[in-house]
């Protein structure tokens, strides 16, 4: 049996990070997805990317692997006519260009309509495609920025947070949810249609209940790792050198059992903290307790016993730990990938399991520049070898 | 904001009907982004409630600054739902869940694993009760696998997932750099656990005509861990990130007279638009600044002329001026500057429900739109017990 979106073909166009990690996990969970880039406008990372300290193009990435790679010029309306072939024989086309570029490049929704009817197309932009600020330029942390999130983000007493690449991934994540709702639609009526996802409005519905707080009257503020019911609630340090716990105590039982295992149980029955309210009200003399006991502790050994316990808790774990852990692994999350010299390195799979059919995740690397065109425009297209010789020497395929 | 559900706003997923046991953050979250998309989505809940229910703050009242006895989180993530009580611990509780499930697509449970056999959800059941049905399981640490019996909301989710080891950086760790790590605000790595469970639930729906109904394995961690999927490929790289140098160089948060803004420029044009920006000062016009890795090296001496330049001008003076150069700037919105954003009501991203305690009140619906208009929420959050009409079969 397939992979479940096996059948799936995608005319992908996303560049940075956003709308190829959303491309990038459904090509994991089985449907087609080709990348589509020149030499003029390849994937950034197959460019330097100083700022990273990278000088030149990544052997890996992880939102172009599983894709086939073609190139098209765009400026050219040859290659344009390729791409709308591409998209003639695709379900979906996915873009994230700002608003109005892809009608400019005689590629907006009317134009691939035009060449398949049921067509799905998904945009993915910083503000969305209409609206005062739909023009505006943006990258990850702007989208935080934009949403709420950074803003709620911090120190009490600190500035707000940047947001990073995380905050693109779950632009993508949501975007592939939104796309998959789009095909169920077409599958049930037989219509495609636009998707439009917003990235800041991401952002905004990771915080939808505080910006319903706010529409009530109330008044939301960073918080650092402080809960607004659990206490002790946080990040403790623990033994070694910038290590810490992340532990949570949800309820008196499990307060009980906390002051049990550091020892102290007749913090169980302090007046201080006898309950939440308490608790949370004397939430700095709390912490100092926690960080005497959690600091004299590894913090794995302490996030086991605790865990043993019945109480949340983890090491604060570093990337290391993280792509050597036997349980990521076991579930897929970590896999191994091969580079092109054969070379294997741990990567992030798609996070789900499901039941029946193929395996899903990770097949293949990242593709080279134009490395699928022998089946894109050969067996796909039906392309003679003239036909695309002649496109590459007037630098259409380039 | 409107409050009416016409018949083409009701989304994409109109066909589809969820039955939801959601108890946490991760699992509701993904039965409201299916219900935003017009899944008919029922909660059930415990006698007494959800534990949602129960999660402060709560949210003021309508006639004063006393609380209510809604949940914030409750109410935003329950928006559209019904909801019915059914006591699964005893008869006829599972009986009446098996009804509900009959009539279902979806069915998502964050019950604990041992927990599930008593409920008559586990995996083995469910399959041979409704072959059909796609069983999304939403669990911190998955289903299966060494740790699956390992608890953790947020904060452990974050710190397990990698993300939360690696924040704050930028000017907040420049200001604390011996404090301790720093979540994400919100409850964001248990929604990414619900969103990584939505997109599961509607890839398995999309196999269901060859495969029929199956399992769906969700861990909040394995979500977090994939949106931070970046550290692990630049530890592929040679390079182990840290929270201390893996700020930009320059740009980052900026502190201006009324607020804070972000600046990133990447790509050269920017650093020109950022130059015209600030004047085309003597110290932006070194030669040497004109490449990216020098920038990158001197990122200290150049952010130190920026946040100068900055603190005492407008954050909504220097975006407007920014963006026009294409600098990529933004301002740190406020809960209660998005709720007032012109972009944000153009979009229509705010739709007017009851909320029974506070009244009527603008609640997110969806960042999507679907052939250009914004989505709609059937309903505010239910009142316990509330079903607007039964799920399919018994009742």
């Amino acid at each position: 049996m397939a992979k479940p979106l096996a059948g799936i073909r995608i005319a992908d166009f996303t560049v940075h990070n956003a709308g190829p990690f959303c491309t990038h996990l459904l090509s994991q969970l089985g449907a087609e997805v080709i990348k589509i880039e020149s030499a003029m406008r390849p994937d950034a990372f197959r460019k330097p990317h100083p700022v990273y300290g990278r000088e030149g193009p990544a052997t890996f990435d992880q939102v172009a692997s599983n894709k086939l790679s073609v190139r098209i010029n765009l400026k050219k309306p040859e290659g344009v006519a390729l791409a709308k072939r591409i998209v003639a024989a695709s379900d979906v086309a996915t873009e994230s260009f700002r608003p109005g570029v892809m009608d400019r490049l005689g590629l907006g929704y009317d134009a691939l309509r035009a060449v398949r009817e049921d067509i799905v197309m998904l945009s993915v932009s910083s503000s969305g495609q209409g609206g005062p600020d739909s023009h505006f330029a943006g990258y990850a942390p702007l989208f935080g920025a934009w949403g709420g999130l950074g803003e709620l983000t911090g120190y009490a007493d600190g500035p707000p947070v940047e947001i990073r690449h995380v905050m693109d991934h779950t632009v993508g994540m949501n975007a592939a949810v939104a796309l998959m709702a789009a095909l169920h639609r077409r599958r049930e009526t037989g219509q495609g249609g636009q998707v439009d996802v917003a990235a800041r409005e991401v952002a905004a519905s990771l915080v939808g209940d505080m910006l319903l707080l706010a529409a009530a009257g109330g008044a939301p503020a960073r918080m650092g790792n402080a809960h607004a019911r659990m206490a002790p609630h946080g990040v403790y340090a623990a033994k070694g050198e910038d290590r810490w716990l992340a532990l949570e105590v949800d309820g008196d039982r499990e307060w009980c059992a906390l002051a049990a295992l550091m020892g102290v149980a007749e913090l169980a029955t302090d007046p201080r903290f006898a309950n939440e309210n308490a608790r949370r009200l004397h939430r700095e003399q709390l912490d100092a307790l926690v960080t005497q006991w959690s600091c004299g502790l590894e913090a794995d050994e302490s996030a086991a016993l605790l865990q043993q316990a019945g109480i949340g808790a983890h090491a604060s774990w570093t990337t290391p730990e993280i792509a050597a852990d036997a349980h990521l692994r076991s579930r897929g999350a970590i896999v191994e990938v091969a580079e092109p010299d054969g070379k294997l390195r741990a990567a992030v799979g798609v996070p789900m399991r499901l039941s029946k059919g193929a395996e899903i995740g990770i097949d293949k690397g990242t593709p080279a520049l134009g490395e699928h065109e022998d089946y894109v425009y050969g067996e796909l297209l039906g392309l003679g070898r003239e036909e695309r010789r002649s496109l590459e020497e007037a630098q259409v395929i380039h | 904001m409107s409050g009416a559900v016409t018949e083409d706003r009701r989304g994409p997923l109109a066909a589809f009907r969820i039955v939801a046991i959601a108890n946490g953050v991760a699992a509701a979250y993904a039965a409201r982004m299916l219900g935003a998309m017009g899944a008919k989505v029922l909660l059930i809940e415990p006698v007494g409630g959800s534990p949602l229910r129960r999660e402060p703050p709560f949210l003021p009242s309508e006639h004063g600054a006393k609380a209510s006895e809604q949940s914030a989180l409750f109410a935003y993530l329950a928006a559209g739902m019904d909801s019915e009580v059914i006591d699964l611990s005893s008869a006829p509780g599972p009986e009446t869940l098996a009804l509900r499930l009959a009539g279902a697509d979806i069915f998502i449970d964050d019950t604990p694993v041992p927990e599930r056999a008593a409920f008559g959800t586990d995996e083995a059941a469910v399959a041979a009760l409704f072959p059909g049905l796609v069983h999304v399981s939403v669990l911190s640490f998955g289903a299966y696998g060494p740790k699956a019996d390992w608890k953790g909301e947020d904060v452990v989710i974050q710190h397990a997932g990698g993300e939360g080891n690696l924040l704050p950086n930028g000017l907040a760790v420049e200001m604390f750099p011996d404090r301790a790590p720093l979540k994400i605000g919100g409850h964001f790595g248990a929604m990414q656990g619900g969103i990584a469970a939505a997109l599961g639930a509607l890839a398995a729906l999309w196999a269901r005509p060859d495969a029929g109904g199956q399992a769906v394995d969700v861990s909040s961690q394995d979500a977090m861990l994939a949106v931070g999927a970046f550290a692990i490929q630049r530890l592929g790289d040679g390079s182990i990130e840290h929270r201390v140098e893996r700020s930009f160089r320059y740009g980052g948060v900026i502190p201006c007279a009324d607020g804070y803004l972000e600046l990133l420029t990447l790509e050269q044009r920017q650093w020109d638009g950022l130059v015209e920006l600030l004047g085309r000062p003597e110290w932006a016009l070194d030669p040497a600044l004109g490449g990216n890795i020098e920038r990158s090296r001197r990122g200290p001496e150049i952010n130190r002329h920026i946040r100068e330049w900055a603190l005492v001008r407008r954050v909504d003076d220097i975006v407007s001026a920014g963006q026009k150069l294409g600098v990529p700037l933004a301002r740190y919105k406020t809960p209660a500057e998005i709720l007032g954003g012109g972009q944000e009501a153009h979009r229509g991203l705010f739709q007017r429900v009851e909320v029974e305690g506070p009244g009527s009140l603008g609640v997110l619906v969806s960042p999507f739109h679907f052939e250009g208009r914004a989505l709609a929420l059937r309903a505010g959050p239910p009142v316990l017990a509330h079903c607007s009409a039964p799920l399919a079969v018994g009742s």
